[in-house]
């Protein structure tokens, strides 16, 4: 009995080793593993599910092409891109200039298209009734960097008035959940809504530090959610999703309040909303036919508007489409 | 001390004798022990009939499609097959790396190794190193199996992650096959040695065959952690969103970027469209759950089937 049981586990345990030694002769046999046709992207998380969703319809019509799509977020997306690890960049953001300095630097060309546009939507609980409509003056004093150690709402009202703001904030307690300062909602929250008040008032262009921040959207909704007088930003699609805990407050951006619909968003008249873009490397387009194949689907009459029906973003105007193609097509013409 | 506990029993045993009273302090004990099982048994159930409501909906909708299908934007089209095949490869890399040097070393350590310094220094370094965070040895997979032996790995492939869970592992194969080597009585050595056997013969004939059942519940526990483990799998660079594969080989797949079961339950989680995508992230996690449970029902099979009563 003794025996049979050892001579089995040795035979184990050899056949371990032989596979092991087989397993590290493989790598040099199939060195050339990347040459079937692939796109790589990464990138926001924003736009993630756009270029998913356009990947999944393209790999229905290319079964043959291998295509990665992921979301660290935008910073971390031009990272990759500048250091030439991908082919696409999804950026909820223009490119910086210290992020073009790396990617010059690193001899790497692009092309800048955008695809839809995303609303920011400024959310309370849905037990909070005192506040219909908020102006960028009030959301400086709210949320911006001069407000640091205000808990109350009704704090804010001073610095708001100053700014010309005449809105009754309420005397409650003010809680503020939002995304934190590696998020691109974050960035974009703060140059639309801070950026002329905080440089008129020679401020930096910033949130309070004081305020709960995730990384993660749910966790924001639920922070909102959590408490009846809570203050928060969230993109618009997330906002949508969660009609039933948060309620988006209408913002005034000086031509009135605007409650975000789909249509005031596209139309430009909501204030709070930015371009999303994809960034395309130029050397990798000339040497991979798919990638270009993926990006002409990408921009193909129809695409990203049925795309939208299922992602929950906002389609860019006819005319910004249809510039977005042009760039693309001079980009290819380039070639 | 030894006069104090001693004590307590005596008064105990005075006062029931007398018919005096309950023996209060031991029924409060009792109670509390009780009361930890059930709290303990509470979580477990809230968590698993959380789980497995939520889940079964999209079994009973989507039957096996859940299963062979890949990632995808809308949650009636995700399944959790990239998962799967990420994870099961994961397994097999665990099973052929870190068991056979695991088990090997903790075999030198407590069969041939001199009892030194320094070979106590190391035995508590190598428990030091299963507590440490599993992030750690994502990032020390990044530096070493993505961006060294990227080349030999293809970077940011299964290869690289199996590698990295495979090191994860390894202390705690080595502690816990060192545990049960340790529990061979010392007679049955001596007993070897006493007929004239070498070290070889006592290690192969003796010792490894009487502590073989421990040391297949340990490896196999070891690797049911490798397959739970997120931390690593995100450092090295498991794709968060979608990824197809084209016409590649399962060999080439190897060398490309993947997915495992609980990257999958993390990026679901974190979905915008929790409501479509939140059935899906109970489901994942019972398909991991049974992965799991079936491993170790495996483990204690094989411990059933080797265990020896000396």
């Amino acid at each position: 009995m003794i025996q049979s049981i050892n001579r089995r586990l040795w035979a184990l345990l050899i056949a371990a080793v032989l596979t092991l030694t087989a397993c590290a002769s493989t790598p040099g046999a199939s060195a050339t593993a990347g040459s079937s046709p692939s796109v790589n992207i990464s990138g926001s998380s924003t736009v993630q599910p756009i270029s998913e969703a356009v990947a999944e319809r393209f790999n229905e019509d290319n079964p043959g092409t291998a295509i990665t799509v992921d979301g660290p977020g935008t910073g971390d997306g031009f990272e990759l891109f500048c250091a030439g690890e991908t082919d696409i960049s999804d950026a909820s953001r223009a490119i910086k200039e210290e992020e073009t300095a790396a990617c010059q630097e690193a001899g790497i060309e692009y092309v800048e298209l955008k695809v839809a546009i995303d609303g920011l939507s400024v959310l309370t609980s849905t037990e909070n009734t005192g506040v219909e409509c908020l102006t960028f003056a009030d959301l400086y004093a709210l949320i911006g960097p001069e407000s640091t150690g205000l808990n109350n709402w009704n704090d804010a009202e001073a610095l708001a008035q100053e700014l010309g703001s005449t809105t009754d904030l309420p005397d409650a307690e003010l809680s503020i959940t939002g995304p934190g300062e590696e998020s691109g909602t974050y960035d974009s929250f703060v140059e639309l809504v801070f950026g002329d008040i905080a440089e008129e008032r020679g401020q930096e262009e910033a949130t309070r530090p004081d305020y709960t921040s995730s990384a993660n959207d749910n966790a924001i909704i639920e922070g909102i959610s959590g408490s009846p007088t809570s203050l928060g930003w969230v993109g618009f699609a997330f906002a949508e999703e969660n009609a039933e805990v948060v309620r988006e407050i209408a913002v005034d951006g000086g031509e009135g309040c605007v409650e975000p619909t789909p249509e005031t968003i596209s139309s430009g008249e909501y204030p709070i909303a930015r371009d999303l873009y994809i960034y395309v490397n130029k050397a990798k387009m000339a040497e991979n036919d798919a990638l270009v194949a993926y990006v002409d689907y990408y921009l193909a009459e129809g695409v990203i508007d049925s795309v939208l029906e299922e992602v929950p973003y906002v389609p860019l105007a006819d005319e910004t489409l249809e510039e977005s193609r042009s760039t693309w097509e001079g980009a290819k013409a380039g070639e | 001390m030894a006069g104090a506990s001693t004590a307590v029993p005596a008064v105990v045993v005075r006062r029931s004798l007398a018919g005096q009273g309950a023996d209060w302090r031991g029924l409060i004990f009792q109670g509390l022990l009780l009361l930890s099982v059930v709290i303990t048994l509470l979580f477990l159930f809230i968590l698993l009939a959380d789980v497995f409501s939520r889940a079964l909906p999209v079994f009973t909708e989507r039957g096996g499609s859940f299963l062979s299908s890949s990632l995808s934007s809308s949650a009636a089209r995700s399944g959790v097959i990239q998962g799967l095949f990420g994870s099961f490869v994961i397994a097999i890399i665990v099973v052929i790396v870190a068991f056979p040097i695991g088990i090997m070393t903790a075999i030198y350590l407590e069969e041939y190794a001199p009892d030194t310094r320094l070979t106590q220094l190391i035995s508590i370094n190598i428990r030091n190193l299963a507590g440490v965070p599993s992030v750690v040895y994502g990032l020390l997979g990044l530096a070493v199996f993505v961006q060294l032996l990227g080349p030999l790995t293809g970077g940011r492939s299964v290869i690289a992650g199996g590698l990295t869970l495979a090191v994860l592992v390894l202390p705690i194969v080595i502690i816990t096959s060192a545990e049960s080597l340790r529990a061979v009585p010392q007679a049955l050595r001596e007993a070897g040695y006493g007929i004239g056997a070498s070290r070889w013969q006592v290690t192969r004939s003796l010792v490894l065959p009487s502590a073989a059942p421990g040391i297949l519940t340990g490896t196999v526990l070891s690797l049911s952690r490798a397959l739970g483990e997120t931390a690593p799998l995100i450092v090295v660079g498991a794709v968060s969103g979608y990824f197809s594969t084209g016409n590649a080989s399962t060999v080439d797949q190897l060398f490309g970027r993947f997915t495992a079961l609980p990257m999958i339950v993390f990026n679901w989680a974190r979905e915008p469209q929790q409501s479509a995508f939140g059935p899906l992230t109970a489901a994942a996690i019972v398909v991991l759950l049974l992965v799991t449970l079936s491993i170790n029902a495996f483990a204690i099979l094989l411990r059933n089937r080797f265990e020896k009563n000396w």
